[in-house]
């Protein structure tokens, strides 16, 4: 188990890159340090294997204090974004680089990374040098080195970002069952909100050196707690409208809308992901639970298309099945579908419309 | 285009552009150096009679200075002075120096590098001047900081004396070629290795060596080359005392102006030229074997 308390760190010139935070990692969990660039939160992985000092607060990791240790007695394991292989050593004495600095002798090193190696489809590649290795490959030696050394916590730097488009969607599944099989507690840090989402068991959302929210996957993306994890979360951004609450009615964008319990008349932010609305090419007779439109953009998705819809002087997006894409200028109506819908005031969630 | 011609000059044009720097290289490197072949193989002196029609003598000039104690003391302190001051002293203090420096933010080193670069930079008559003020015996600034009055650094010891000018004095071509060459090592390979629990000189040993051997053999290269044909020191001790800090190109000059040898000081010049194209081929020679490795 990882624990952070009051962690904060400020590097010279006064910039708060991890702002007093707190933080509880369960033991096996498999934890996503997710957000924009300059969030911090390669800034709190580093902190937490030991590469960088914090500047107050208190890091623990199986209840041991670990603030003052150096990297090398805190029992972790870190994997970088450029693998961060040794060039001039082949396979084998790489995976087997931990092992050899804690004086294991030879022979049993050698084993250990073979049978790593094996686990992870590299035996037939032990004797060669990193620069005879494809990207994926070298990013399983690079796995292979943090597992060897049996490390009680792995670190994940951007793990998947070096590897081309395809490959990454393979990497991802193996590295789910890898970390699902050997049950170590890892921390990897992301900016893609898919790959947090595909493989953490928790998500941290990060922004400016503050968690914004943690939660399950769906949490993150079904409730998230503000604005900002809102508009972060998710492959198509959400449509964050203004609106305003009056006598029981949600006005938002033309369309009135029922207006769910106990909420007080006044301006709020109306959330709503384009996966979530359906569009008519047809007006809707009778309904003002709609918003109107003219198309303005159509985005191919492959299986999907993406319309945005120009709603006076609001942008509206929905997600649309493939074959029931509009035309460009035609009028459209985006009806959204009940319960999915989230109302934001003073940037808080309040509840689901 | 053609590949033969990328700079679509011809060849006639080509030739104009490269014959002038030709010339210039025959005349000044290329015929000196074939005229002190033919000097060292002659009795040439300064004055007198051999002056006027110096006499072919063969390899007499090579036989004697084999022979000649002077000589081979000579040759034997200029290893030291070499392996001293270039090999141990520059390049170990300016890569420790560039080691510490690496990290450290802005005024801290570029206040140390603009000392170490000063010495570097500074005319070597000013240099010397500077140095014999230090040790000089009687109102010397390093007798006054020791309280040792009266204490001959340059008599009592000549060599230890040049060879710690010549590493203050070159120190800073060092610092900046392994400062160039730090900066090709990429951090994580370091932390890595400090993620694994290795020490300053296991990181030394696994990461960064590994790295910079090319420039590590470069610079070696260089600076036992400089160290080799310096003449600084003569500036400070004129080879003296007795002959006791008398390396090779200090006694060339003793031999062949001084002395008037000018024959004599020609064979010993080729001898020394003939030990630093050695020096070349075993460096260019280890380069290229580690080139060999590293592209499979």
């Amino acid at each position: 188990m990882i624990s952070l308390s009051g962690l904060t760190k400020e590097f010279p010139g006064g910039v708060r890159a991890v702002d007093s935070l707190d933080l509880e990692i369960g033991d096996g969990e498999f934890f996503a340090l997710l957000g924009p660039s300059g969030c911090g939160k390669t800034t709190l992985l580093r902190s937490i294997a030991g590469l960088e000092t914090p500047t107050s607060g208190k890091i623990r990791i199986s209840g041991n204090d670990v603030t003052a240790l150096p990297p090398g007695r805190r029992n972790v394991a870190m994997v970088f974004q450029d693998y961060a292989l040794f060039p001039h050593m082949d396979v084998t004495s790489n995976i087997a680089y931990p092992l050899r600095i804690k004086k294991v002798s030879r022979s049993r090193r050698e084993a250990r990374a073979a049978e790593t190696a094996s686990r992870l489809s590299l035996s037939e590649l032990l004797a060669r040098r990193p620069g005879q290795l494809s990207g994926g490959q070298q990013q399983r030696v690079a796995l292979a080195r943090a597992i060897a050394s049996h490390p009680q916590v792995f670190l994940f730097d951007e793990p998947l970002s070096n590897l081309d488009a395809r490959l990454r969607l393979e990497a991802r599944t193996f590295l789910k069952r890898l970390q699902r099989e050997l049950a170590v507690t890892t921390v990897f840090v992301t900016h893609d909100q898919g790959e947090a989402l595909a493989l953490a068991d928790r998500i941290a959302v990060m922004n400016a050196g503050r968690i914004m929210q943690v939660g399950t996957p769906s949490e993150v993306f079904h409730r998230p707690i503000g604005t900002f994890v809102a508009g972060f979360i998710g492959s198509t951004p959400m449509n964050l409208l203004p609106a305003s609450a009056e006598g029981g009615r949600l006005h938002v964008a033309g369309a009135v809308l029922p207006l769910p319990g106990d909420i007080a008349d006044g301006p709020l932010v109306y959330g709503l992901r384009p996966e979530y609305a359906d569009l008519s090419q047809s007006a809707p007779t009778g309904r003002r639970d709609v918003f109107s439109g003219k198309v303005a953009v159509v985005e191919n998705l492959g299986a999907a298309h993406l319309v945005t819809l120009d709603s006076g002087d609001l942008l509206i997006q929905v997600v649309v099945p493939e074959g029931d894409e509009p035309a460009v200028g035609a009028p459209a109506w985006a009806v959204p579908r009940t319960g999915r819908a989230l109302l934001y005031r003073d940037d808080r969630l309040l509840t689901v419309a | 285009m053609s590949q033969a011609d990328p700079s679509g000059l011809g060849r006639a044009r080509a030739v104009g552009f490269v014959l002038p720097g030709l010339v210039l290289i025959g005349v000044f490197l290329v015929f000196p150096a074939l005229w002190t072949i033919y000097l060292g193989l002659t009795d040439y002196r300064l004055t007198g009679l051999a002056a006027a029609d110096p006499q072919v003598v063969g390899v007499d000039n090579y036989t004697t200075a084999l022979g000649d104690e002077r000589f081979r003391n000579s040759l034997w302190l200029t290893l030291q002075y070499v392996l001293g001051s270039a090999v141990i002293g520059q390049a170990v203090l300016g890569f420790a120096i560039a080691w510490v420096l690496r990290n450290r933010p802005g005024p801290v080193k570029r206040i140390t590098e603009g000392l170490v670069l000063l010495a570097w930079i500074l005319p070597s008559s000013v240099v010397a001047f500077l140095w014999i003020a230090l040790l000089d015996r009687d109102d010397g600034t390093l007798n006054t900081l020791l309280h040792t009055p009266g204490f001959a650094w340059l008599l009592d010891y000549p060599m230890l004396s040049i060879i710690v000018f010549n590493v203050w004095r070159g120190t800073a071509f060092s610092m900046m070629l392994y400062g160039a060459a730090l900066e090709n090592v990429p951090p994580s390979h370091l932390e890595t290795a400090r993620l694994a629990g290795a020490s300053t000189l296991q990181q030394l040993r696994d990461v960064v060596f590994p790295r910079i051997k090319g420039h590590v053999l470069t610079n070696l290269l260089l600076i036992s080359l400089w160290t080799f044909n310096d003449f600084t020191s003569f500036q400070l001790t004129a080879g003296g005392p007795e002959g006791r800090s008398e390396i090779l190109p200090v006694y060339i000059y003793n031999v062949a102006l001084s002395g008037g040898q000018l024959g004599f000081g020609a064979a010993i010049s080729f001898l020394v030229l003939l030990i630093n194209l050695v020096f070349a081929f075993v460096y260019l020679r280890l380069l290229r074997d580690r080139r060999k490795v590293v592209v499979p």
